[in-house]
């Protein structure tokens, strides 16, 4: 209809995407936007609320939506599920207690409807830290294999502090996105 | 991959912003006024958006009520239906309150929010009780009807196994790491700079009632939980602490990082990089590090804490987002505050982890 085929129209012609950047608090989802931007990563106070980055990333223009993860604000991450494109879901992979919350959390998310289409990267974070848990051991605790057949998702162990393992991440979502809304290409 | 525009909450973007603040509103109207074309009404003229949204809570509460009722009444065929019917009642509740969310004063949402929370509580009660055995499965249909029970001998075996829903994976197989767990009573003593990565790794110290610790050296990240009493003093943590329902504690520290969860009449002696912060807490202070051991200064030094930064004062509170002082937190009077504390004769006594 008329407000939705504007809408694509714009998208088509920018290139754009629009990220979300989930997950709960202390797991790294600030420092991962920051890093990836080049910025200084070494005063970062938890999100109260949330910020926006435009990002250019190849060819594309990423709007990544970085919300805030402590309790008392998950509720608002609904506000932000529109129109969605790509899910960034960050865990912090040395947090063992709180895996369980985490997958509560995640699967609350992914029953939404309006994140349906939105693929799905899961960051294992912190990678960098001893004993922390390794992507397939958190892709395990999490149960991702349910998603196997209802939506495009991949985990991917990354360093927000190093750096390392975030621009494979990206690379995924941005092909994966693509692939999809800009399928003329 | 370089920065382009960044887009913060305040600054002006220029038109690409206000075209993409645009678009977002038209879409969000769109949807709305589809999805709440029976209590649309509500946000007319002369009503202020708070009574607006009170009066349509009430409503869509009443309907999930009255739903949830006619859940308990209806017969095991209809069971799904109604419970659908329920389910989709308290999801309209959700919505309404997330769409409002912004405009509510703190008290009407967390009120809004406990009733939703108690209403989908009711919902998950009834539904177990409706549908005891709902395992989703691919048989075939015609078997199940043609069989009336009579025998129980012939009777059970059709009947599909309990089980389903997704079995969590369990956590227990996963070793923990470095820490102190569920002691009593006890002084307890870590340096990690003889633990070979003991810096490149976590800590946590879990379950601890009425201990003192004591942890010298550097670690990547720290994570506490249950501590009832205790007295705990922290070189340096490059990264970020996580601390979880503590009680009648004091904590010396200092870190990149702090999140403070469920605390209680606790005293925290931070430095910290950025701003700490609150959630569920009552009675906590907070006053500047005091802390010295043989070694500290390189130990903060490595660790990019070696600056004051004066934010162990800057403390936000998420369940007060306003302008005034939380009541949830204070600053310890200077008279009360602890002297500078020197741990450098604490030793470790072997028992650990």
């Amino acid at each position: 209809m008329g407000l939705l085929s504007i809408i694509r129209k714009i998208k088509r012609k920018e290139k754009e995407m629009r990220i979300l950047m989930v997950g709960l608090d202390n797991s790294g989802k600030t420092t991962i936007v920051l890093k990836i931007n080049g910025e200084d990563i070494s005063v970062i106070s938890p999100t109260l609320g949330f910020n926006i980055k435009t990002v250019k990333y190849q060819k594309y223009s990423l709007n990544i939506w970085d919300v805030g993860g402590q309790k008392t604000i998950r509720s608002y991450w609904r506000n932000y599920f529109e129109q969605t494109d790509g899910l960034v879901w960050v865990v912090d992979s040395s947090d063992i207690r709180r895996l369980d919350d985490c997958r509560a959390e995640l699967h609350n998310l992914l029953k939404e409807e309006r994140l349906a289409g939105a693929s799905l990267l899961v960051f294992a974070n912190k990678q960098d830290i001893q004993g922390a848990l390794k992507p397939d051991e958190i892709a395990k605790v999490l149960n991702l294999e349910v998603m196997d057949r209802s939506r495009h998702w991949k985990i991917v162990g990354c360093s927000a502090y190093t750096g390392e393992g975030l621009l494979d991440g990206f690379d995924w979502l941005v092909q994966d996105v693509a692939s999809r809304i800009y399928i003329l290409d | 991959m370089e920065p382009e525009t960044d887009q913060p909450k305040t600054g002006g973007g220029g038109g690409h912003r206000k075209h993409l603040a645009m678009l977002e509103r038209l879409s969000k109207r769109s949807s709305a006024s589809s999805s709440n074309a029976g209590a649309g009404a509500g946000a007319g003229a002369g009503t202020s958006p708070v009574d607006a949204f009170l009066a349509r809570f009430a409503g869509a509460k009443l309907a999930a009520e009255s739903a949830l009722s006619a859940c308990r009444a209806s017969s095991p065929e209809d069971a799904a239906a109604s419970l659908a019917a329920a389910g989709a009642a308290i999801d309209d509740i959700d919505r309404l309150v997330a769409e409002a969310s912004h405009a509510l004063p703190p008290y009407e949402l967390r009120a809004a929010l406990a009733a939703a929370a108690d209403l989908r509580a009711a919902h998950r009660a009834a539904a177990a009780e409706l549908r005891p055995k709902k395992s989703f499965s691919f048989r075939n249909k015609s078997r199940a009807p043609k069989n009336p029970p009579q025998d129980p001998a012939t009777a059970l075996p059709p009947q599909p196994p309990p089980p389903p829903e997704l079995p969590n994976p369990s956590l227990d197989p996963i070793l923990p790491g470095l820490g102190f767990r569920g002691r009593s009573g006890a002084t307890l003593v870590k340096d990690l700079r003889r633990v070979s990565n003991g810096k490149d790794g976590d800590f946590t110290l879990a379950d601890l009632v009425s201990c003192e610790v004591y942890l010298k050296g550097k670690c990547r990240a720290l994570y506490i939980h249950r501590l009832r009493g205790c007295r705990v003093f922290v070189g340096a943590v490059l990264g970020s602490v996580l601390i979880e329902d503590v009680e009648g504690c004091t904590f010396v520290m200092a870190a990149h990082q702090i999140r403070i969860h469920e605390a209680r009449a606790t005293d925290f002696y931070l430095r910290v990089r950025s701003r700490p912060i609150i959630e569920d807490c009552s009675g906590v202070r907070f006053a500047p590090h005091a802390l010295s051991y043989e070694g500290i200064e390189e130990d903060l030094r490595e660790s990019g804490l070696e600056e004051e930064t004066g934010n162990w004062a800057n403390v936000d509170d998420f369940k007060w987002l306003r302008a005034v002082q939380s009541p949830n937190w204070c600053l310890v009077p200077e008279e009360e505050r602890l002297q500078a504390v020197d741990i450098s004769e604490a030793r470790e006594q072997g028992d650990d982890t």
